[in-house]
This record gives structure tokens, C-alpha cells and sequence, in this order.
């Protein structure tokens, strides 16, 4: 990784602005790298099942188990489905799901936070306890007795999966909000609003808000980062999305079994998988360092 | 003296979070729809056998109620009865709980070394190609999920290299080289899982380290270079470091739930993944709440630890 740290946010002089490419060379080799693999996948995720060779439960496309070959070079399963097929299907429901569920916990988190910290006092002790227990229980293990305590009719409901990665992320967001609001609250712009007599959420979207923009932002991408991942634990251990879906993570486990036979039908969605989260992972660092923030991958 | 104070205050602040935790659970898994009595007899509950039913477990009294006895038995280690074998939750947690102790300690062994040489290695050759070539594993390694990196072991050491068990299933009867197998491949993986981390983190202390100026001093001392880095350096970058460590302690207790489950090893996570798809509540409750538990006491050691090595704080 290069070192090249922006001590200051690029452009800040207007001119700099003016020309997109220089714009771009400016930033991070990370986030370059990271925004190439990102736009790949969402580029192959908006327009994949035009043009995916095969549909995603379509069987009998090849000989069952035949393994890597031009036609399916990602193999073919045990029904004889093409799993790059399958791969290119999934990405528009994986990255869909990740992305409205980190954003839902990243909403209710931000405002859960930033009003906490700024209302301060007894409401804010209570809400940070709260907040601290649902952090302590470790977040697949969170993720799996939400699955459990909505039952059996709501099991494998897409819905269900982003409102339990909104409830894993939010308090974890929630505190971080918090701790931005506390050191904002104490400033001169606050306490004008205050007393101008602005009601506790008028300041929270008016005064708090745009000072948080880019810690919440580094967080929702840091979020975002690993919520395929979480999606894909819960696709593998079979409390995600029911089969025939094809999640990564379900094939993976689906697949699992045939790993002596043909690796690549593991592999694939493991690659396709693993890359996301790879793009995701090089984009919240290069961000970070644009707007002058550390941020630690990987800590949950 | 307030070390002290903060200390207990810190531990007063864990019970508290552990008693909401418990409320949580509760709340979640027992007011929600569907009553265990309903659970237990499924298709043949009729209203008089299920009144009978909730008489028996005691679930005609409130919710309140309830949720005291069970914190009760909680505290007295009285657990109740899994539904589905009728026998005590405590009897059937025990040997799985022992069983991932062992895990971890296991992963934990090859954690360190796995940590301290490559940081070391990339504090040592900064900005150099070794330093970048670690970077850009550890960053892939960042990326793939537990449950694949486990496959991709499996692949490479029961498929391609035919050294370990792909299975690794055992139980008191089994000797401790059948232990050893089982757990190789679980515990390297969890190791991987927990070092990426940690790597990353310990490379920018030592790098840190090996910049400030007693290190300078300690050279110019004359010092040899392995005294510099092992006995001077290397300690003070582990500081910081500890706290990451019990991160991991407590990633651990989310990961064994993935890893053992794709090893089929007979621990405290698959333990919990069974009791989920059988809707053993009691169980369910029990595991949540020992996570939650383990989870809790290591972010208090952590944050102990950092106020006991704070010096500022040790003076009072």
C-alpha cells in the first residue's frame, strides 16, 4: 500500500476542482483500487441477468459436477446449474441487502447517537447502557436469535435479513454518533441554537448532522465492508435466504460438500465474495484518508 | 486509591450491562410469539394438554416472574432442562464449553506467533517490499469471511496435502493425538482470523516505537540490535496491542460459532447453532448469555489492564 497521506482534504482551492482526472490522481492508490472493484461490481450487479449465460435455478445447462471449463468457468452443481451464472445473479441481492440494511442501522444509529449525546443527562445514561448490551453480545450470535425470535414465518425473508444487519449495526454506529456529538454539543453554534430556543431534533439535523457527515460516512462504508460477510455467515449456517437464492454464502455451504470433486464451485462465489469485500474494505480506507480520518479494518 | 474507584466503578458498569443483556435475551426470545408449551407439543397441542403443559414449566405465571426465576437460576447455575433431550442445560453445556476453552487456548498458541514475526518482519523492512507484500495479505485476508477461509483450509489440508481430519468430531473417549488433529485445522483458522487483526495494528506500534527516542538512545547506547527490538521495542508496541487482543477474545466467541460448525467439532458454538435450528430455548438462552458473558469480562480486562499501565493514572 502506498503512503502517500493527504495531509489536507484535496481541492481545497477551487481550481482543482475543475479537472476530473487530476481530481482522481489525487487521491489514494487504496481508494482508487478499491472504487475500480466496487463500480465492477455494481456494474455487474445492475446488469447481470441480462446477460448472464444461464438463469440462477436453470438446470441441466452442463454435465453435473464437471468442473472448470469456458462454458462454466466457475463449474457446474449437483442440479446441474452453471454456478457463474448463479454468482452473477447474486450480486445485485447481496449488494442490495448490504447496502439498505447498513443504511437503515446507519439512519436509526446516527439519530439514536446524536441525540443521545446532545439530550446528555438520564435518557442518554439509559440509552448507552442499552446500547452497550446489545454491543456485548457477540453480533452473529445477535444476528442468529433475532432470526430465531422472528420464527419460522419470517425465516428467509429478504426483509428480515436487513432489519437484522440494521440491528446488529445500529448500536455500534449509535455510540460512535454519540461520542461526535458530545464533543460537538460544547461548541459556540450549539449553544446559540440551544438558545434560540430550537427544539433537541431541529439542532440534531441542523447543527450535529453536517459536523458528523464524514465520521458517519467512514463508518457506513466500514459497515458496509462487512455486511456481505455477516449475510453471507448467516446464508452459510442456513438462517439467511432459503435456496434456490443465490447468495454466496448459501452456495458456498451448498457447495461445500462437492469440494473434492470441483473446488471451483466453492471458490467462485468465495472469489466473488472475498473480492467485494476487498473493494469495499480498499474504499473505506482511501475515504478515511481523504477526509482525514484513521480508520481500523476488521475491528468490530 | 482511585484506581480503585475506577475500577470497581468499570466492574459495577459490566454487571449492569450483563443484567440488561439478560433482559434482552428474555424479552426477545421468550415474549415473542409462540410459547415454548406450543413449541414443545407442535401439532399435537390441544388447549388442555397446553394448559397442563404451562402449569408444569411454570410459564401460566407473568413475564416478570419468570424472568427473575430464570435470572435466579442463572446466577446458582441451575439452568433449567433442554427441551429436547430433558436434560439439564448445565450437563450438556459442560463438556462443550471445556471443548472450546481448548479450542481457543489451541488458537490462541498459534495466534502469538503469528502476530509478533509478521510485524515484526514489516516494522524491520519498512516501506520495503516485505512490508508491502504483508500489507496486501493481510488486507485479503481481512476480507475473507471465517467460514470460507475454513473451506479453503479444508481444501488445502484434507483435499490437496491429506494430513488432517476434514471432520472433527470428538468426544471423552478420544485420545489426546485424536484432540490435537480435530482441533488443528478449527484452530488455525481462528488464529488467522484474530492475527490479521492484530498484525496490522501492532506493525504501526512498532513502527512508532522504533521511532521515538529512547529507542534512538538505546541505540546509540550501542545496544545490539536484537536487544533493542526484543527487550525495548517489542514490549512497549504490546501495550496497545492488548486491547485488540481482547477484541479477539471477544471475536472468538462469535467465530467458534462459524468454525466449529464447518468442522463439525462438538463445542460451545455448534452448540448453539443445533439449539437454534431445534428451537431448544433453554439452551439457546444459556450459550447467548455465556457469549455475551465472555464478552463482557474480556472488555473489562482490557479496559483494567489499561487503566493498571496507565501511568498517569498510577500515581493517583
Amino acid at each position: 500500500m502506498s503512503v502517500d497521506t493527504l495531509s489536507a482534504p484535496p481541492g481545497r482551492t477551487r481550481s482543482r476542482w475543475t479537472s476530473l482526472p487530476s481530481l482522481w490522481r489525487q487521491t489514494p492508490l487504496s481508494f482508487r483500487i478499491g472504487l475500480i472493484v466496487l463500480v465492477a461490481h455494481l456494474l455487474v450487479a445492475a446488469t447481470g441477468q441480462f446477460w448472464a449465460p444461464y438463469g440462477f435455478s436453470q438446470m441441466g445447462t452442463g454435465r453435473p459436477l464437471s468442473g472448470m471449463s469456458w462454458t462454466h468457468p466457475f463449474g457446474v452443481d449437483q442440479l446441474g446449474r452453471d454456478i457463474f451464472s448463479r454468482v452473477v445473479h447474486g450480486s445485485h441481492i447481496v449488494i442490495l441487502l448490504s447496502l439498505s440494511g447498513t443504511l437503515l442501522g446507519l439512519i436509526v444509529g446516527a439519530v439514536l447517537g446524536l441525540l443521545s449525546g446532545y439530550v446528555g443527562g438520564w435518557i442518554d445514561e439509559v440509552l448507552q447502557r442499552f446500547l452497550e448490551a446489545l454491543i456485548s453480545i457477540p453480533f452473529l450470535v445477535l444476528a442468529l436469535i433475532a432470526i430465531a425470535a422472528a420464527g419460522p414465518e419470517l425465516a428467509g425473508n429478504p426483509v428480515l435479513i436487513v432489519l437484522v444487519v440494521a440491528l446488529v449495526y445500529a448500536p455500534r454506529i449509535a455510540r460512535m454518533a454519540r461520542s461526535v456529538a458530545v464533543d460537538i454539543a460544547t461548541r459556540d453554534h450549539v449553544t446559540v441554537a440551544r438558545l434560540r430556543g430550537e427544539s433537541a431534533w431541529s439542532v440534531m439535523r441542523r447543527e450535529l448532522l453536517p459536523n458528523a457527515t464524514s465520521v458517519l460516512l467512514v463508518e457506513f462504508a466500514l459497515r458496509a465492508g462487512y455486511a456481505p460477510v455477516l449475510i453471507g455467515s448467516l446464508g452459510f449456517l442456513g438462517f439467511g435466504l432459503r435456496p434456490p437464492t443465490p447468495e454466496w454464502g448459501l452456495m458456498i455451504s451448498e457447495n461445500r460438500a462437492l469440494i473434492i470433486v470441483t473446488p471451483i464451485t466453492v471458490l467462485g462465489p468465495g472469489l466473488a465474495l472475498a473480492s467485494l469485500v476487498v473493494g469495499l474494505n480498499l474504499f473505506t480506507e482511501g475515504l478515511a484518508r481523504i477526509l482525514g480520518r484513521t480508520v481500523k479494518l476488521g475491528v468490530q | 486509591m482511585t484506581i480503585l474507584k475506577l475500577v470497581i466503578r468499570r466492574s459495577l458498569m459490566s454487571v449492569v450491562t450483563l443484567l440488561l443483556v439478560s433482559l434482552i435475551i428474555f424479552s426477545m426470545l421468550e415474549v415473542l410469539p409462540g410459547d415454548v408449551a406450543s413449541r414443545i407439543l407442535g401439532r399435537d397441542a390441544t388447549p388442555e394438554t397446553l394448559g397442563q403443559l404451562r402449569t408444569e414449566l411454570g410459564l401460566d405465571k407473568p413475564a416478570p416472574v419468570r424472568y427473575l426465576s430464570w435470572l435466579g437460576g442463572l446466577v446458582t447455575g441451575e439452568l433449567g432442562q433442554s427441551l429436547v433431550s430433558s436434560r439439564p442445560v448445565e450437563e450438556i453445556l459442560a463438556p462443550r464449553i471445556f471443548n472450546t476453552v481448548l479450542l481457543s487456548a489451541y488458537a490462541f498458541l498459534i495466534y502469538l506467533p503469528l502476530t509478533i514475526i509478521p510485524a515484526l518482519l514489516q516494522a524491520l523492512n519498512r516501506d520495503r517490499s516485505v512490508d508491502h507484500a504483508f500489507s496486501v495479505v493481510t488486507l485479503v485476508l481481512l476480507s475473507v469471511p471465517d467460514f470460507l477461509l475454513a473451506t479453503i483450509l479444508l481444501l488445502a489440508f484434507v483435499v490437496m496435502i491429506p494430513l488432517l481430519p476434514a471432520i472433527s468430531l470428538v468426544d471423552q473417549s478420544s485420545s489426546a493425538w485424536e484432540y490435537f488433529r480435530a482441533m488443528t485445522l478449527p484452530a488455525l483458522t481462528l488464529a488467522i482470523v484474530m492475527a490479521v487483526y492484530a498484525v496490522r495494528m501492532l506493525r504501526d506500534n512498532l513502527i512508532e516505537v522504533l521511532d521515538s527516542d529512547y529507542i534512538r538512545m538505546a541505540e546509540l547506547k550501542g545496544l545490539s540490535r536484537r536487544r533493542v527490538l526484543l527487550r525495548h521495542a517489542l514490549p512497549n508496541a504490546l501495550v496497545p496491542t492488548l486491547n485488540v487482543t481482547a477484541l479477539n477474545l471477544a471475536y472468538l466467541v462469535g467465530g467458534v460459532v462459524v468454525v466449529e460448525k464447518v468442522f463439525s467439532y462438538p463445542g460451545f458454538g455448534s452448540l448453539l447453532v443445533d439449539s437454534l435450528q431445534l428451537r431448544d430455548l433453554p439452551v439457546i438462552e444459556a450459550t447467548v448469555m455465556i457469549s455475551a458473558f465472555v464478552y463482557v469480562v474480556a472488555n473489562l480486562i482490557a479496559d483494567v489492564a489499561a487503566i493498571l499501565l496507565n501511568p498517569r493514572l498510577r500515581t493517583g
